[in-house]
């Protein structure tokens, strides 16, 4: 019978690990939903109803002209909920995991991860409705679309990153979920989600322009809703963004996963 | 052979926080406020300690309340870091410091099986071949798939008890954990423990009682106030079931 070794060392000592993150995001949707199928399908109510108000503010409120203009919000509106969610989450994965890190050591790193994953499972659904209404919203298919995949997997190594850093401050600045809450509701007017980047005046542009998530927008826009190939610069940016967050979570967590325990 | 544990010069001190400024906002009232500001103080838990648990040797950890032998299991364990020295250790530790650690009572007795052992470090497919045994030496197949919530608290410790022993660790860290459940069934702990021990498992038992210091444990030590203040060889067939034999090494 095969038995954890225990001189692991490197990837191998996380990787030996992998059911742990397994159990645990199975164990937060069986908590979340008490094993009621329906009860996933409420993880979708959130976003319509959101893509349902900011359709009717958008185009009766500001008056946007886009073309397929629901497409675009659509898109915008379920990657900012995954950035938000994720993000909101974090803060109290560490924290309320106290009573697991003071009995038993495993890589403190995967508490954040899993919560992370959980969050991840919950938004598989929401985009697979978007799969489904795709063509039925005016989106084309093209070879670019193959991209898809990594600009999201750029974009959950960035949140990633941020998700790290959350959780190891939070333990030291236990009030920084308000913070964070009220950072995620500016941040979605600083983001391209409901207008479109070119409609601006050179100030408020200035500053939506230096938001991390623009780019990111601006990445997956291009590739669902306009069927052409992010611009470069796009990428270059989203991808100096996505490593100085995985430099900041991975370096904080180095610095003080282990003194962690006796501050929880 | 090396050691099974090596404790070198270990020292830890807590930090104790009067007044603690939890969050950003407090911090800031500090700064006008001084009575809103937080007072730290230098808690010494463990002070140069040194032990050294040969492979299938067994140490009993005897000492007051709040002596750090919690402390020092959960160093071993690499849970908290030493402030000073140096703990090394050869093999698979499984710290009980508590049984059923990650127990969710949301989730059924057989769920929770498989989410305690692979805190433990265990992937899911090893876990399911022990799982029989777990649930038959716990005694509770009627209610495996039972949530953990409507087990009594005797129930949860004895299922907490039978994934510990059946992950065959080679150091088992076990604090006071050794009173689970009823009479029959701690008997059959006890015989699950010796059973482990004669396959030449390490074992460092923290009690209170010095009959099961006596029963499973070769040596002892002794802490007071963070510091070890006494070494010896537990003395087998004494007449005196409460008496340890003690040989002072230095
Ligand atoms: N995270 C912490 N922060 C501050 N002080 C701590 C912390 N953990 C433990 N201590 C202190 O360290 C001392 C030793 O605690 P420990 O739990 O090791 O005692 P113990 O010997 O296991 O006692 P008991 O027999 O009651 O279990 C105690 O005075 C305790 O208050
Ligand atoms: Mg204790």
């Amino acid at each position: 019978m095969q038995t954890p070794t225990a001189t692991a060392t490197g990837f191998a000592r996380y990787w030996q690990y992998r059911d742990l993150v397994r159990n645990l995001v199975a164990k937060d949707l069986k908590v979340r939903y008490q094993g009621a199928a329906l009860g996933f399908l409420w993880s979708l109510g959130n976003p319509l109803a959101l893509i349902l108000l900011y359709d009717f503010v958008f185009t009766h409120v500001f008056r946007s002209d886009l073309p397929n203009y629901i497409l675009y919000l659509v898109i915008g509106v379920l990657h900012y909920n995954l950035f938000s969610q994720a993000i909101s989450q974090s803060c109290e994965s560490l924290t309320g995991a106290a009573g697991l890190l003071q009995k038993i050591y495993f890589p403190r790193i995967l508490v954040p991860t899993a919560n992370l994953i959980f969050t991840l499972a919950l938004w598989v659904v929401a985009i697979l409705i978007l799969i489904v209404l795709y063509p039925f919203l005016g989106g084309v298919y093209h070879w670019g679309l193959l991209l898809y995949p990594l600009a999201l997997a750029l974009y959950i190594a960035f949140i990633w990153g941020l998700v790290l850093t959350l959780s190891v401050l939070n333990v030291e600045f236990r009030d920084l979920k308000h913070l964070v809450e009220i950072a995620v509701m500016f941040l979605f007017w600083l983001t391209p989600i409901g207008y479109d980047l070119n409609t601006l005046g050179t100030n408020s542009r200035m500053i939506v322009d230096f938001n991390p998530l623009t780019e990111f927008m601006q990445i997956f826009h291009s590739l669902l809703y306009q069927g052409t190939l992010p611009s470069l610069s796009s990428v270059a940016i989203a991808s100096a963004w996505t490593a100085a967050a995985l430099l900041l979570g991975t370096f904080l967590f180095r610095r003080k996963a282990r003194g962690l325990v006796e501050e929880l | 052979m090396p050691p099974a544990v090596l404790v070198e010069h270990v020292r830890k001190e807590f930090i104790l926080r009067h007044n603690r400024a939890m969050g950003l906002k407090t911090r800031f009232l500090a700064l006008f406020h001084k009575s809103k500001r937080e007072r730290r103080e230098h808690f010494l838990a463990l002070d140069d300690v040194n032990l050294r648990v040969e492979r299938g040797e067994a140490l009993g950890l005897l000492g007051h309340n709040g002596s750090g032998k919690s402390t020092l299991l959960q160093i071993i364990a690499g849970i908290l870091e030493p402030t000073r020295g140096r703990v090394t250790t050869h093999g698979r530790i499984a710290p009980l410091i508590q049984l059923g650690v990650g127990f969710h009572p949301e989730l059924s007795g057989y769920e929770n099986i498989f989410l305690n052992a692979s805190l433990y470090g265990f992937r899911n497919r090893d876990t399911q071949k022990r799982v029989k045994g777990i649930i038959e030496f716990s005694e509770l197949q009627h209610f495996i798939d039972t949530p953990l919530k409507n087990y009594s608290s005797g129930m949860q410790m004895r299922l907490g008890f039978s994934v510990a022993v059946h992950l065959q660790p080679d150091i088992l860290l076990a604090d006071e954990i050794l009173a689970v459940g009823d009479q029959p069934f701690q008997e059959k702990c006890h015989e699950r423990i010796a059973e482990l021990r004669a396959q030449g498992m390490t074992l460092i038992l923290v009690s209170h009682s010095t009959q099961q210091v006596q029963r499973f444990c070769d040596k002892f030590v002794r802490l007071e106030y963070g510091r070890l203040v006494e070494t010896g060889d537990v003395k087998k067939n004494s007449p005196d079931a409460t008496e340890l034999s003690i040989n002072e090494e230095g």
